[in-house]
């Protein structure tokens, strides 16, 4: 037993060694600083939590991981620091849509995510057309027949018009033709509440808010914004299976390091995060958030985000917002 | 199960000794965490989160919540003691709480403190006990317009909260307006009032606001008006340093006034704590006898927004545990939590997981009782701070204050603001302008811009929506009531000199 755990390790070193020359490997010996934009407890918080509780647990690491919570402005103040950190190995972040958003409206943000170094995109997160159970409207032909007979008299309520919920109903009304209101709140409680309460028509959801809701009779989903089904909707159809063909803009999450990080750091990350994506609590995380995977290394990444810009500055302008890059 | 059932069953649940257990670090852990200004029950709750993975839900659940009730308790301390508010919702306290340590009377304050929350808290928990399916539909009616309504109601408080002069408390209310205005509007995604600074995009915190024109501008006019030796009065012996029977039969209504407002506004997902404290005060002082007192130390006027402030809890959980909605950042952290643990919280939720419903909901009894304990005798304890002299005291302010913005934001750059809005606080004292309208127009002027404009979409740009809603109807009738009644006693009041004099 020890002589062939001994010899294992004489061969790894011998193969380390003898690969050493071509691609020097990054190991980190220093506590990796994971940044996130949310305050504790916002949604990527808990994610980035939650990440390091698995690694930690299954020691996909070898030192400890710390998260910093770098909130303001969006995503400004965390993608500033990132790009302070420039070429560190040890500072990575978890990035959202609104690390794209941010620099193309706002003149003092600074730093695009392509300007960073990419790691791997993660997840991508489904959504939902849902009205309130009591509502008229069973399908989504049945709210844009309305939205466009009665322009104006329908009302969605969301987040800021930069998010997806308005995205897609920029792109519905134009390929409808049909108009409705779309109103803001700030806080996830406060849309569903409009809903629940009656005060607004529609919302488009996360499938893990309107689960249970659902489930008591309070909500109903007319249309799956995603490509395919969800497993725990199966049987409602998606926007396009409705014959609703709109780009789609996916919701999505994944690291990203500071600018010029060195390849073998890169490369390493990539690894951790391609085992942590083998892990049953990471895959239970997924489950339970009703995220969907996505293995994604650094170079498809980068030309996901740069040709998801282009197509975000594009909707964007026609949404009406100021874009300013 | 009826509610009777449910209950016994909580209870059962909660007195397991674990859960006892449990229910007793969070109560500790919220008490330290509301007394340490910057370190909130949101963060702490996150931070925490990941340890209690393994733990059995119904045990995880009562240890967060008691996070989260528990630094209601603290927050009141530094708010009297130092005129530090420790969480924004204690703010309020810090106008009549720290007058009273002022006078010597710190000790009443906290025990006065500390009553009102445990009374409160528990009508809050009683209130949620029974009627929290009904309340939740309530709740539901209000939207945008209502919001409106209660916020206007809000910043009418401003004639009560202005002091002598009416022009100067408007003043500073329009600037608290205009604070709050600043970042990014959620509507257009354009920023306002930034100055091209990427820090600001996403608005001032509250923290550095209250810190600044509260403590650092308190500390800065003490040093001014050379107090630099003098210390603050704290009487000997143990009897001196608890409130009075007087003190409690003052503060009568003020409970009630704080466990019902609180509650009631705890319930709307889009008001909160602050926002109840407030109300609570302005009541308070609008139906006093002696309203004049107020701000200068009146156990009433602590009491009563501490109760709202921890009747708030009770509120605000009725529509996460019913409608799986979240009010505010520390019920969101829960929500997340529940799911983590594989319970989601909704309609359903009371027949799917009872233990974890009726366990967390009689473990909140047990922990008001324990709050209680463990914060009374304290109160001897923490007045004794005061004995401090000065010249340690205002540095140990100003390092608190400092530290505290840090521990919210991490960011420097809001430890320049910080001591921009002490320079701030400075003048508007020096100058005998009130400082807390400036902190009701920047709590509820955020909430009121966006409430309208949400109202005005949703009623394609008609102004008649906001009386055409009853409820709103009633809240603004009671705001115009607020605005016009010292008027009408103005008036009276002249005439009557008029007649005296003829």
């Amino acid at each position: 037993m020890k002589r062939r755990s001994l010899l294992a390790g004489a061969a790894a070193l011998a193969v380390s060694a003898a690969f050493a020359p071509a691609l020097a490997q990054f190991t980190p010996t220093q506590p990796i600083e994971l940044v996130v934009h949310g305050g504790p407890g916002s949604g990527n918080d808990v994610m980035a939590r939650q990440m390091v509780t698995i690694m930690e647990q299954e020691k996909l690491l070898p030192v400890r991981v710390q998260v910093a919570n770098k909130t303001g402005g969006g995503s400004t103040t965390a993608a500033a620091y990132m790009a302070s950190k420039k070429g560190d190995p040890n500072t990575i972040a978890i990035y959202t849509v609104v690390w794209v958003v941010d620099p193309l409206t706002q003149e003092a943000a600074q730093n695009r995510l392509t300007d960073l170094t990419p790691i791997t995109r993660l997840v991508t997160e489904p959504a939902l057309a849902v009205v309130k159970a009591d509502s008229p409207y069973k399908t989504m032909g049945d709210f844009l027949k309305v939205a466009k007979d009665k322009p104006g008299t329908l009302k969605q309520s969301g987040g800021s018009i930069t998010s997806r919920d308005n995205i897609v109903r920029q792109l519905l009304m134009k390929q409808t033709g049909g108009n409705w209101a779309f109103i803001s709140f700030p806080g996830g409680g406060e849309r569903i509440a409009a809903l629940l309460g009656g005060h607004v028509d529609l919302m488009i959801m996360d499938p893990s808010e309107a689960g249970e809701q659902v489930k008591a009779g309070k909500l109903r989903v007319i249309a799956q914004i995603g490509d395919s089904r969800l497993d725990a909707f199966k049987d409602v159809a998606t926007l396009t299976e409705q014959g609703f063909k709109i780009p789609d803009v996916p919701q999505t999450r994944g690291i990203v390091g500071p600018p010029g990080m060195p390849a073998d750091a890169v490369a390493y990350y990539e690894g951790v995060l391609d085992k942590l994506r083998q892990t049953a609590g990471w895959k239970k995380f997924l489950a339970e958030s009703q995220l969907q995977n996505v293995n994604e290394k650094s170079v498809q990444t980068r030309t996901f985000l740069t040709a998801y810009e282009e197509q975000l500055r594009g909707i964007l302008k026609e949404a009406g917002a100021k874009v300013v890059r | 199960m009826d509610i009777a059932d449910g209950l016994l069953h909580g209870f059962y649940v909660a007195l397991q000794p674990t859960n006892i257990f449990w229910c007793f670090v969070g109560c500790l852990l919220g008490t330290v965490v509301g007394i340490l200004p910057g370190l909130g029950p949101a963060a702490t709750i996150s931070l925490l989160l990941p340890l209690t993975f393994s733990m059995d839900p119904a045990g995880g659940v009562i240890m967060m919540a008691g996070i989260y009730y528990g630094a209601k308790y603290g927050g009141s301390t530094t708010s009297i003691l130092l005129n530090i508010p420790g969480e924004s919702s204690s703010v309020v306290t810090c106008l009549d709480g720290y007058q009273m340590a002022r006078k010597g009377r710190a000790g009443a304050a906290l025990g006065i403190a500390a009553i009102a929350s445990f009374v409160a808290g528990t009508v809050g928990i009683v209130l949620l006990t029974l009627v929290a399916p009904p309340v939740a539909a309530f709740a539901l009616r209000f939207s945008s317009p209502e919001y409106f309504a209660l916020m206007v109601l809000g910043l009418a408080l401003v004639v009560l909260l202005s002091g002598p002069s009416l022009i100067k408390g408007l003043l500073a209310l329009l600037v608290g307006l205009w604070l709050t205005s600043i970042g990014t509007d959620i509507f257009t995604a354009q920023a306002r009032f930034i100055f091209g600074q990427a820090p600001l995009l996403g608005g001032i915190e509250f923290m550095v606001v209250a810190i600044g024109v509260f403590a650092l501008a308190e500390v800065m006019a003490n040093i001014d008006g050379g107090e630099e030796s003098q210390m603050l009065p704290v009487p000997r012996g143990l009897r001196n340093l608890l409130p009075t029977w007087e003190d409690l039969k003052a503060c009568r209504f003020a409970f009630l006034n704080g466990s019902v407002v609180g509650f009631l506004i705890g319930v709307l997902p889009g008001a909160g704590g602050t926002i109840a404290s407030f109300i609570s005060y302005g009541l308070e002082k609008a139906v006093s006898r002696h309203p004049e007192k107020f701000g200068t130390g009146v156990p009433e006027g602590v009491a009563a927004p501490e109760g709202a402030n921890n009747a708030d809890t009770g509120g605000a959980l009725v529509p996460l545990l019913t409608l799986g909605i979240p009010g505010g950042s520390s019920t969101a952290i829960l929500l997340a939590a529940l799911i983590i643990w594989g319970i989601r919280p909704g309609p359903l939720m009371m027949q799917e997981s009872p233990d974890v419903f009726w366990g967390l909901v009689a473990s909140m009894y047990i922990g008001n009782v324990m709050l209680l304990v463990l914060n009374l005798p304290l109160v001897p304890l923490f007045a004794q701070l005061l004995r401090l002299p000065t010249y340690i005291l205002h540095p140990f302010i100003f390092g608190i204050s400092i530290v505290g913005v840090y521990g919210v934001t991490g960011r420097l750059f809001d430890t320049a603001l910080l001591a921009g809005f002490g320079l701030l606080g400075y003048i508007m004292t020096k100058l005998k302008y009130p400082t807390a309208p400036l902190i009701l127009g920047f709590v509820l002027g955020d909430s009121m811009e966006r409430a309208l404009r949400q109202s005005l979409m949703m009623s394609q740009g008609d102004l008649t929506m906001l009386v055409q809603r009853p409820i709103s109807a009633v809240m603004l009738a009671l705001a115009a009531l607020v605005l016009i009644l010292p008027l009408l006693s103005y008036f009276n009041r002249a005439r009557v000199r008029a007649l005296a004099g003829g």
